[in-house]
């Protein structure tokens, strides 16, 4: 138990509670890769990432935009022969990167998920994805102007609320939040 | 007797450091990666004192921990230090508010990094008032 | 009448008002009883998991709660992101003492408690299952003959869950289409993904993924796609032209929920079915039908 933890089990630790089997029981048969649609856009394939953990390459995974890139879609996950559950690897991993404040730089995955969680604190409701782009940059990246483009048509359409609604609740909504985030004045 | 630690944390790097300065101070550190390993090991042996983080696995797990110790008769009395990096890592949710600690009978909360000298005081303040509890009982 | 309780997730408020209508109505139409949850929060989609699952799966059982309050059994969910939430929480909070502890603490600040024992289902999986294909079919007043229709089951309709008759190359889908009199197309991406949880954080990823998706529709000559989940929709329909410039493609296919497929087949007006609120007009379905 006291020994020097490897990063295998680090990331093992992140993940722990799933049901999947450990990492450590990957076959590396390149079944993920194969199947993952977003493949082309990682830096490392999800069999050379979770080669990369077993070896202990710190540094080389949290550098790499694989997780960030990853779409949740779950195919590799129900086609694995070992059993292992990589997209919620996928998470664990972003999940250990944001807690360190580590990640590629430019990556837009971890400011979209803190404005997202922040909404939704707020609120009790998200806003549309559409519109993320400008609640995020407030001074608009390039392509804002395509993506208003396409929000004036589906604000013409009817179908773009300007601001999100609140749940009607929410002061006891955020109470229960600070339940389990234990931040601001406790219940 | 040594006085014997336990430290519930998933920073391997963090957890290096903070065991050697406890044990430069003679304290008998134990440490658990996660908080299921940590809970069970709290179960097999008595320690004095807990050092718990609160981010871990799934989320704000150390705030489950130390709900689960507090209602368990056994472990109960056992002060509990938190040390946590939590404002760094989702403080952003609540800017500028302070994180709450009382989730046991006896605890105090300081937050990552944490200086030698006050990490000592804490952990020796803690343990003398949980000498003072006890022997009140005893009265 | 078998009441449900309804979770229709923000997207059916604002960008698939198309979807939520043309749900309402085909409900009607069919008898199902949908009681909406009273105050229900956002579910979080997948934003939450990289900042605290706790947290993730706390969100998801106060809109249970609510509805166990309610005293209802049945969950539905026509957002297929939503009902992978619901469902997997549901399951944990069965298997994981510690986990439906803690969770209950934090629901007892809002007043409220959860048990997990509501059975959770895709609004596509309650049609099916509860009302069954032969009753839809008897109520085809408009059936779709010739409509070419692609079905998109997208992804967590199916997964992560491994218990379904068959992930790989799931036919509920186009058995549902069939007993709309439409043709249902063999369609070899209909269990890829679309790339929704991309489209604002990897832009480029997720055009590409949709453009193949587009490409693939356009190959079996479909006169539709037909989707049951509103992130899915919007990625391919609203897309479309973002995808044509990047692409210097001319795709033009109209994108529809399967409720609004549904609606047009039992004979409801395409305007109480929110037809006419497409980028890609979805007009020439209706041709098939009248
Ligand atoms: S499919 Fe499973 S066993 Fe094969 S390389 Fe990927 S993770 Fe390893
Ligand atoms: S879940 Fe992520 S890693 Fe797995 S196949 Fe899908 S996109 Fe690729
Ligand atoms: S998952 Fe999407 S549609 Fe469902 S509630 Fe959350 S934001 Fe709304
Ligand atoms: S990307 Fe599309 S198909 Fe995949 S889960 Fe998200 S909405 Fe469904």
């Amino acid at each position: 138990m006291d020994t020097e933890l490897s990063f295998n089990d680090e990331i093992a630790n992140v993940m722990y509670a799933t049901h999947g089997n450990p990492i450590k029981d990957c076959l590396q048969c390149g079944t993920c890769s194969g199947t993952c649609p977003a493949v082309e856009f990682m830096d490392h394939t999800p069999r050379v990432i979770i080669g990369l953990i077993r070896a202990g390459y710190k540094d080389e995974v949290l550098a790499s935009n694989t997780f960030w890139s990853c779409a949740s879609c779950y195919h590799c996950s129900v086609r694995c022969p070992a059993g292992i559950d990589i997209a919620d690897m996928m998470y664990a991993l972003k999940r250990y990167s944001m807690w360190k404040g580590q990640h590629q730089e430019g990556l837009i995955g971890p400011v979209f998920s803190e404005s997202f969680v922040k909404m939704i604190v707020n609120s009790g409701r998200s806003f549309e994805p559409l519109l993320a782009p400008t609640y995020i940059f407030k001074n608009g990246p390039q392509g804002l102007v395509q993506e208003a483009q396409t929000a004036t048509g589906l604000m013409l359409k009817g179908r773009m609320p300007l601001l999100p609604k609140k749940i009607k609740g929410l002061k006891k909504f955020q109470n229960m939040v600070r339940r389990i985030i234990p931040i601001g004045e406790p219940s | 007797m040594n006085t014997k630690i336990m430290m519930i944390d998933d920073d391997p790097d963090f957890v290096a450091g903070i065991k050697s300065i406890l044990e430069k101070a003679d304290y008998s550190v134990n440490v658990a990666y996660n908080p299921k390993d940590g809970f069970q090991a709290l179960q097999a042996e008595h320690y004095d004192l807990l050092l718990l983080d609160i981010m871990m696995g799934r989320g704000a797990e150390g705030v489950a921990l130390a709900r689960k110790i507090r209602k368990d008769p056994k472990l109960k009395e056992m002060p509990v230090l938190i040390i946590t990096g939590i404002r760094e890592q989702i403080a952003f949710l609540f800017p500028g508010q302070a994180v709450h600690p009382h989730f046991v009978e006896t605890d105090e909360l300081v937050e990552k990094p944490v200086e030698p000298k006050f990490l000592l005081e804490k952990v020796s303040a803690l343990l003398r008032l949980a000498e003072e509890k006890k022997s009140k009982v005893q009265e | 009448m078998k009441q449900y309780a309804y979770y229709p997730g923000c997207s059916l408020e604002s960008l698939a008002t198309s979807y939520n209508l043309s749900t309402l109505e085909v409900a009607q139409k069919l008898g199902v009883d949908l009681k909406e949850i009273k105050d229900w929060n956002c579910c979080g989609a997948t934003a939450y998991f990289p900042v605290d699952e706790l947290l993730a799966h706390t969100l998801v059982a106060r809109n249970l709660a609510l509805a166990e309050k309610d005293g209802l059994s049945d969950f539905v969910a026509p957002c297929s992101a939503c009902y992978k939430n619901a469902y997997f929480t549901n399951s944990y909070l069965k298997k994981d003492a510690d986990l439906a502890e803690h969770i209950n603490y934090a629901l007892e600040a809002d007043g409220l408690h959860v048990n997990g024992t509501m059975k959770i289902r895709h609004l596509i999986e309650v049609f099916i299952e509860d009302v069954g294909l032969d009753e839809i079919e008897k109520k085809i007043t408009h059936p779709l003959k010739g409509l070419r229709v692609a079905p998109y089951y997208g992804c967590q309709l199916l997964r992560p869950r491994k218990d379904h008759e068959n992930v790989e190359n799931p036919q509920f889908f186009e058995n549902l289409l069939s007993a709309l009199g439409a043709e249902s197309l063999d369609y070899p991406s209909k269990t890829r993904c679309c790339g929704g949880s991309l489209i604002v954080t990897n832009r480029k990823a997720a055009l590409d993924m949709v453009q193949i998706l587009l490409q693939d529709a356009v190959n079996r000559k479909a006169d539709v796609i037909a989707t049951t989940c509103p992130m899915c929709n919007v990625n391919l329909e609203v897309y479309q032209n973002q995808v044509n410039r990047e692409f210097g493609t001319q795709y033009s296919i109209p994108v529809m929920y399967f409720t609004q497929l549904m609606g047009v087949a039992l004979g409801i007006k395409p305007g109480k079915l929110g037809i006419g609120k497409e980028l890609v007009s979805g007009e020439p379905v209706l041709a098939f039908a009248y």
